[in-house]
């Protein structure tokens, strides 16, 4: 049994934050009946990586990985006529990523869905709101990881004469929004007192999950700045060279100082340290000399069985681990995080699976991404024979 | 019958048993969503962020950013009482939220099976850094150490160099949500069946998902995806451009179109009138061939300008740009506070503060008005309202320690 089964969602969606929302709920078990172009299609099929770096139809792993467990209808909304309306009567869940014109033009504005479709979930996900000022009515997950300050602060430490960076991949905003969204729907599927609107703002979702730092700025209890390290942490953290690629070690206390001791060979530098600097004398000295010291140990390890060690003397010293790193982990294999799923096109793969693990209700991404169109018969079945 | 707020959740009862921001984080959700939340806590085992470096433990900020529209009960967990008590409670609560660390909820007498037996509804979530289970499980860290171990921080840093990993700040509020969204998803079967579970919510794993796509070029290709600063393979431009006082300008060009127009906005300035047609940047291909040009030329251009302004610029001429936000910015701009994305609550004191408000909007939310509790501020309710304990015997339970 799935924890969303007998929950069908219709996802206008046509981007990575709309469609990976999709995703997390068609991992739940809901059915998702996904709407693309005829001809064209999504247009993250048109987004790599590729299968084989062929950009040839349906050999996108962009699209297989956001759109696994999905159905997909190949429909113009354009000349649908009355079919959309249709489908709204029948679905309990809307995703939509388009801006506020997108949904003027197929006369999907809030008061009117709530109007005529008071039980449905309709979800609208957009950069800044459905109501952005001039300024604001273009954007990229880039120019909105820009926007919400996480673009400026990353990496930590930031050098001041280099530039911000966009964060891990191209789609961190999208991946942010979409996992709120399937949030939100998912809480106003527990309320059988009625359907709601529900619009996510890119922006306010990447500004919500600095919650602890922006929190205390907004009221006044930290300090507020165009420094590059206005978020950052004192002490010596951070990413180290090791042997066969990197390590991240976070020391903040004086447990952790202790166990470095233990797990370094020559600790005759540590001397001059008092035995608390890390929590009550954290210079820029202490904290460039500790930073060298370790560095240059570092890089006689190999990260895996340095962390190993450490992580036994109990200090937060871990692997910076690469994809293939992940692919021989003995705790996702542990836990069965990759599943291994068979495309049509692009054939046997191991897709990331989900970061829960539900008793009861088991999530996994159900099967491989549709083909264009491959369920358009579907329709029939889903409006009971109104289409 | 739980506090009313409205909300889609009005009627859920969580209970925390949370420390530093993750576990918080995704309680903060929780309520933010109309659910009545209830921070076990214990003079004997605070939270960090209640006490590290603050004078008052009531006006701690960490704890007053992470904790608004919460309850705040006392429950000594180690006595054989104060469990027995924390046992009554989940027997009338919907979630439980847990991260402490690994095998600590068991070690307390509070692991899944003994908290099923007195309610077998109850959605158990427990949070960790590798998961509850496995041979890595006994591991811990902090949030930078999730997106380290996730594959994350790998992909994070200057083209052809070290990575350098996201903001410190960045992974515990989005393990947070991970483990919110899979409470939420459990409590919609719960009432569908009755039936509740125990969920077992990784960091590490979390920081992979939202990835996906460059795991995939592994798992197809064998590739490894490598830092590579702010190039994107299917724009370019897609870049942050240093701009006068320090600033910087981030754009993108979707396509061949808006990089004419971004061209000619900078045409004359960088003495090319011609850049629009030059055939070394007149399709996404031939851009991305001679991208260190192209980001040469932009940045010629940009180190005269004003970030917000060029932004306004080229946004008026239909292109994605925005100024690189500092945290100046982030506190003042206007959209939010016109978006009421920073609302004022009442704090215990009578007081009012600006808090950070949700990443969404929906009709017939849940109200939001209160501040984070102070120690204990709930305990007549928690113990008098729900668990139905008299005067006399709330006072028994304080005298002794239970309730401390």
């Amino acid at each position: 049994m799935s924890a969303l089964q007998g929950i069908r969602v219709l996802e206008l969606a046509e981007s990575v934050a709309g469609e990976y929302c999709g995703k997390l709920l068609a991992d739940f078990g809901a059915e998702i009946i996904k709407i693309e172009k005829p001809g064209s299609g999504s247009p993250t099929r048109a987004l790599g990586p590729f299968k084989d770096n062929n950009p040839a139809p349906e050999h996108s792993g962009l699209f297989a990985y956001l759109n696994t467990g999905k159905h997909s209808v190949a429909l113009d909304l354009d000349t649908a006529g009355s079919t959309l309306d249709t489908l709204l009567a029948n679905v309990d869940v809307v995703i939509d990523d388009h801006p506020n014109d997108w949904l003027t033009h197929h006369t999907l504005t809030f008061d009117r869905v709530e109007r005529d479709f008071p039980a449905l979930v309709f979800c609208s996900i957009t950069d800044f709101g459905l109501t952005p000022p001039d300024d604001r009515l273009h954007a990229t997950d880039l120019t909105v990881m820009n926007s919400a300050g996480w673009a400026y602060h990353t990496p930590t430490g930031a050098d001041p004469s280099r530039p911000p960076l966009k964060g891990a991949g191209r789609f961190m905003a999208s991946y942010e929004a979409g996992l709120e969204a399937a949030l939100c729907i998912s809480a106003c599927l527990c309320d059988s007192s009625g359907g709601r609107t529900i619009e996510i703002s890119k922006q306010e979702v990447l500004l919500s999950r600095l919650d602890y730092v922006l929190a205390q700025m907004v009221s006044g209890e930290m300090n507020v700045s165009a420094e590059r390290d206005a978020f950052d942490l004192a002490g010596p953290a951070g990413i180290f060279e090791c042997r066969d690629g990197f390590a991240y070690i976070w020391m903040s206390a004086p447990s952790h100082w202790q166990a470095l001791r233990e797990l370094l060979d020559d600790t005759t530098w540590m001397n001059d340290f008092p035995d608390n600097w890390l929590e009550r004398g954290c210079t820029a000295e202490r904290v460039t000399l500790c930073r060298q010291h370790l560095g240059a140990w570092l890089k006689t390890q190999n990260k895996h069985d340095a962390a190993a060690r450490a992580q036994q003397l109990g200090l937060t010293l871990v692997a910076v681990n690469n994809a293939e790193d992940l692919l021989a982990c003995e705790q996702y294999e542990y836990r069965g995080f990759f599943t291994e799923l068979r495309h049509p096109i692009i054939g046997n793969a191991r897709y990331p699976g989900t970061p829960y693990q539900l008793s009861k209700t088991p999530t996994y991404p159900q099967s491989p991404a549709p083909l264009l169109g491959q369920h358009s018969q579907h329709l029939a079945t889903v409006t009971g024979g109104a289409l | 019958m739980t506090q009313q707020r409205g909300g889609p959740l009005q009627g859920i009862r969580v209970i925390e048993l949370t420390k530093v921001w993750a576990g918080p984080y995704a309680g903060k959700l929780l309520s933010f969503l109309g659910a009545e939340v209830i921070r076990i806590e214990s003079e004997g085992s605070l939270d960090v962020t209640r006490i590290y470096g603050v004078d008052d433990l009531n006006k701690a900020p960490g704890f007053m950013a992470v904790n608004p529209q919460k309850l705040s009960a006392q429950i000594n967990m180690k006595s054989e009482q104060g469990i027995a008590l924390l046992l009554d409670l989940l027997a009338k609560s919907d979630i439980l939220l847990e991260n402490l660390r690994p095998g600590a909820i068991e070690r307390l007498g509070l692991g899944y099976e003994r908290v099923k037996n007195v309610n077998p509804g109850i959605i158990f979530t427990s949070m960790g850094m590798y998961g509850a289970a496995g041979p890595l499980a006994y591991q811990t860290g902090y949030a930078p150490c999730f997106a380290a171990l996730s594959g994350l921080s790998s992909v994070v840093g200057y083209e052809g160099e070290a990575p350098g990993g996201m903001n410190v700040r960045y992974a515990d509020s989005t393990f947070g949500t991970a483990a919110a969204l899979a409470s939420v998803a459990a409590l919609r079967h719960r009432n569908r069946t009755g039936e509740g579970q125990f969920i077992d919510v990784s960091a590490v794993e979390t920081m992979t998902s939202m990835m996906g796509d460059a795991i995939m070029k592994s798992t197809l290709n064998d590739e490894i995806q490598a830092c590579d600063g702010n190039r994107h393979a299917e724009m370019a431009p897609h870049g942050v451009y240093p701009c006068q006082n320090n600033e910087w300008l981030a754009l993108a060009a979707k396509d061949d179109d808006a990089w004419a127009v971004i061209a000619n906005t900078i045409a004359a300035s960088v003495g090319k009138p011609e850049l629009a047609t030059d055939p070394r940047f007149a399709t996404l291909a031939a851009r991305k061939q001679h991208e260190a040009e192209l980001d040469s030329l932009i940045s010629h251009w940009s180190t005269c300008q004003d970030a917000s302004e060029a932004a306004a610029e080229l946004q008026h001429a239909g292109i994605a740009a925005s100024k690189s936000f500092t945290s100046l910015d982030l506190i003042s701009d206007q959209h939010l506070w016109a978006r009421s994305f920073y609302p004022e609550v009442s704090t215990s004191d009578g007081n009012s503060r600006a808090i950070v408000g949700p990443g969404w909007k929906m009709s017939r939310a849940a109200q939001i008005h209160a501040g984070a509790p102070r120690l204990g501020e709930h305990n007549h309710y928690v113990f008098g309202e729900i668990l139905g304990l008299s005067e006399g015997e709330q006072a028994k339970l304080a005298e002794t320690g239970v309730t401390r």
